[in-house]
């Protein structure tokens, strides 16, 4: 039996943004595999396209042209619909900005994705003490956002993104805004979930993450290229 | 940049937004200028009563309900302009605080946001002069073109021009506070992400169900704007009290006001008269709305008198009911009368012994075919000397009729009560048929009236042409339904006329919401835009959004609608027709107006779930 061990492919990837009459192009011609339970860290300069490439394999964004494959499904072709089902079950996204909804409360945040995913509700109030356990912010379930500091954000993010244990996590500068103990923190989560089996993207400039990555990958002008060779 | 290239560069770069706030305020001006001169045009004077149409009972409820939407507008555009010029400033904020985090100093960013609002409060208020005007001419304009008679009145400048300085005044008065407000703010706080926010501590999680989700995002998001959504609760709920007046008041008014006309005329009436006769009586009908001059008309002449004969052929007619009138024009003349105050008990008169010419109308008033809105009692046949006065004749001569007497043909004779008539545009007055002939001498009648039923009406009205043509051939058969139908139609076109002006509302409720709409959206663009990234449906988010719209809406539609109800029936039309038909009419339309409204509200929001998620998240 032949059994795909692919959880990424994109081939032939292009992204061109229209600005004004200017053509930006964001992704030139991006060819990435990355099997499952992989780790793979990119790095490369501000405005590079590392941002635009985990956006598209995330199904956020489309290609110009190319093709993405993320667990055996075609993104470039699937309907809206189809890509909120996909990503709500399949993608665990930590964004730079951390991005969480201002108006519910933190154990809210890391409820929702279970609850638009259909879990039982025994179910997902156990994973939401569990989740906030594991990145230290059970005393902060019941505040808001504006309550939290950037780091505590982060870490919420990070919970939410885990909370319907999805098979692939797609991890943006995770600790760009961080301080060295906090940063730390990050870095020993994401070594766990690489432990535990999960496929994992990281965009960072962060050494360490890039230390602990399976792969280093590096994105410049739209272009991608390995730094393990 | 010059302090007036930014501003307009500003407005142009914020085109819906720009476009939303000048068409509310231009709404709320169109919509008052077009009431005060439409009101000028059709002879309503608003809170006064005027000559001419409609009879003065029948003004007094026109102009009572136009004063009351009047008052309805201008407090509807007062709140309106607050509401946008609020929700034009609250989206800068964040651009003042990033001004003054520059080091722009805060006269100059008070003059760049000022030198906005001086524009938007210009066009406005120029485009809604201009549109009302055009509105009222168009609207007098194909009024004549159906047939009525309508002058084009000459524009009041005067009134036109204070319309436009109050409503100039009431944008800058209202747009300035925001201004203040929003340069006073740290700029820290301004381009904060939690400036506004209004949440605190929940107590205790709680798994919720996918739909409570999406209404618990919705439901807070409403309570962080608390500013934003009290002002559009307001302005929503005077919106709908304001169509309530207008709907239910003008469906109430119509039916109650044709109800009082046909009832007085009476329905399915034919007149036997001499033809000289039939047609005085039917254009003295016709002047309930027609402006006309009172031609002198001699009704006491002999070959006028219908004879015993034609009478005992018509009598002896079974299952004809026959009201026998002898009808008249005399000189009148007021009597003084007593009036005690309830208070004090003090005994005052009250007449200016005021003279003028009155149709007089004798009537046996067991037999009478019409029934009147009466203040006071009609014609008893054992007080012959009462007699009941139109409402026109009531107030053009009288200061306390039910008080007073009239004198005519040298007898004086006490008002019992004052009747709503369309005959002689209510210049009329009611007495004993049997009195009235004994004081001029004519012991016959001139005008017979018989009710034909719909059954056998051919038939039956056949019978009478011939007993009427073989006993005088100059008499005629004439019906009265095609008169009353005109005057029934001039009061539903007056009606319909007014019923535009909850259209107009409409729209500003409309625009309203739809400008909150796009606040709401604009505030929480990012979080929904992560909504969606995280495996939200862009239905789902157009649901959140057209529940924090279907929140307001609904509690400021049931705030709105029961105070309109009541102001109508309490108020605005004494003694009300209320039918089964009419609730459900009254309801019918106002659930469409809610209807409208929410549909208008869910444009931006379509237009909003649509976009591609990188769009929605990286807005600036």
């Amino acid at each position: 039996m032949n059994i795909d061990k692919t959880a990424v492919s994109t081939s032939n990837l292009f992204r061109v943004y229209q600005i004004n009459e200017v053509n930006i192009e964001a992704l030139k011609d991006v060819n990435l595999k990355v099997g499952k339970g992989e780790f793979v860290a990119i790095s490369g300069p501000s405005g590079a396209g590392k941002t635009t490439l985990l956006n598209i394999i995330g199904g956020i964004d489309r290609p110009s042209s190319g093709k993405v494959v993320v667990f055996g499904h075609d993104l470039d072709v699937e309907d809206e619909d189809f890509l909120a089902d996909f990503r709500c079950n399949n993608v665990g996204f930590v964004f730079q900005s951390y991005n969480l909804v201002s108006t519910l409360t933190v154990a809210e945040n890391v409820a929702f994705p279970m609850e638009w995913a259909r879990k039982p509700d025994d179910h997902i109030e156990n994973r939401v003490v569990e989740l906030l356990r594991t990145v230290n912010l059970e005393q902060r379930s019941d505040h808001f956002p504006h309550q939290l500091s950037g780091g505590e954000q982060q870490r919420v993010a990070f919970a939410r993104a885990l909370a319907n244990d999805p098979p692939l996590f797609l991890v943006d500068e995770p600790t760009g805004n961080l301080d060295i103990k906090t940063g730390l923190k990050v870095v020993e989560l994401l070594r766990k979930l690489k432990d535990s089996g999960k496929t994992i993207i990281v965009v960072t400039h962060d050494e360490r993450i890039i230390q602990s990555a399976d792969r280093k990958m590096y994105l410049e002008d739209g272009k991608l290229e390995s730094l393990d060779e | 940049m010059s302090e007036t290239s930014f501003p307009i560069n500003d407005l142009l770069r914020r085109k819906l937004q720009t476009g939303l706030t000048i068409a509310s305020l231009t709404l709320c001006v169109t919509l008052t200028v077009y009431l005060l001169l439409f009101a000028e045009n059709v002879g309503i004077e608003i809170s006064q009563v005027a000559e001419g149409r409609l009879t003065a009972g029948f003004s007094m409820v026109f102009s009572q309900f136009l004063f009351f939407v009047g008052m309805l507008i201008v407090v509807t555009g007062a709140v309106v302009v607050s509401f946008m010029v609020f929700v034009m400033m609250s989206q800068r904020a964040k651009d003042i605080g990033l001004m003054r985090a520059t080091g722009c100093p805060n006269d100059l960013i008070f003059g760049y946001f000022m030198t906005e609002l001086l524009i938007i409060a210009f066009v406005s208020c120029s485009l809604g002069v201009i549109v009302g005007i055009l509105a009222d001419y168009a609207s007098v304009s194909l009024s004549n073109l159906y047939g009525f008679r309508i002058l084009h009145e000459p524009i009041n400048f005067w009134l036109v021009l204070l319309v436009f300085v109050l409503f100039f005044a009431l944008t800058i008065i209202f747009g300035v506070k925001p201004i203040m407000d929003a340069t006073k703010v740290e700029p820290a706080r301004a381009i904060s992400p939690t400036y506004h926010f209004g949440l605190s501590k929940e107590p205790g999680f709680k798994v919720i169900s996918k739909s409570s989700l999406t209404f618990k995002i919705a439901l807070r998001s409403l309570f962080r704007r608390k500013s934003a959504t009290i002002r559009i609760f307001l302005c929503l709920a005077i919106v709908f009290t304001l169509i309530t007046v207008a709907i239910a008041g003008g469906i109430i008014a119509d039916q109650t006001t044709r109800s009082w006309v046909e009832k007085a005329v009476g329905k399915d009436i034919v007149l036997i008269a001499h033809e000289d006769v039939g047609s005085q009586y039917k254009s003295l009908l016709l002047r309930f709305h027609e402006v006309g001059e009172s031609s002198q008309f001699n009704y006491t002449k002999q070959e006028y008198l219908v004879s015993e004969s034609l009478l005992n052929q018509l009598k002896s007619m079974s299952s004809l009911h026959i009201d026998t009138r002898l009808v008249l024009e005399a000189h009148v003349k007021e009597v003084p009368g007593e009036i005690i105050d309830s208070e004090t008990g003090a005994v005052s008169s009250v007449g200016d012994q005021r003279e003028g010419e009155s149709l007089i109308v004798g009537v046996e008033p067991e037999k009478v075919l019409g029934e009147w809105f009466v203040e006071g009692d009609f014609l008893e046949e054992n007080k012959e000397w009462g007699v009941v006065v139109g409402d026109s004749l009531a107030q053009k001569m009288f200061s306390a009729p039910l008080s007073q007497s009239i004198l005519f043909y040298g007898r004086i004779f006490y008002i019992s009560g004052v009747c709503l008539d369309p005959i002689n545009n209510g210049n009329v007055t009611y007495m004993s048929l049997q009195v009235l002939q004994k004081a001029v001498g004519l012991l016959k009648p001139n005008v017979v009236m018989v009710r034909v039923d719909v059954a056998n009406r051919e038939e039956i009205l056949n019978e009478i042409e011939i007993i009427v043509e073989h006993d005088n051939p100059k008499f005629a058969v004439c019906e009265l339904n095609e008169a009353l139908e005109e005057n029934l139609s001039f009061l539903g076109h007056v009606w319909s006329v007014i019923m535009f002006l909850p259209l107009f509302s409409l729209i500003a409720a409309s625009l309203c919401l739809v400008g909150y709409v796009v606040l709401a959206i604009a505030e929480q663009r990012q979080e929904l835009g992560v909504l969606r990234a995280l495996g939200i449906k862009s239905k789902t988010i157009a649901k959140i959004v057209s529940e924090q719209s279907s929140a307001i809406l609904l509690s400021s539609f049931g705030v709105g609608v029961p105070i309109g109800i009541i102001l109508t029936l309490l108020i605005l039309v004494p003694e009300p027709i209320v039918t089964t038909y009419t609730v459900v009419e009254i309801a019918g339309w106002l659930l469409i107006a809610l209807l409208v409204v929410f549909v208008s509200s869910l444009y931006p929001t379509v237009k909003f779930a649509r976009k591609p998620i990188l769009e929605i998240m990286n807005q600036p």
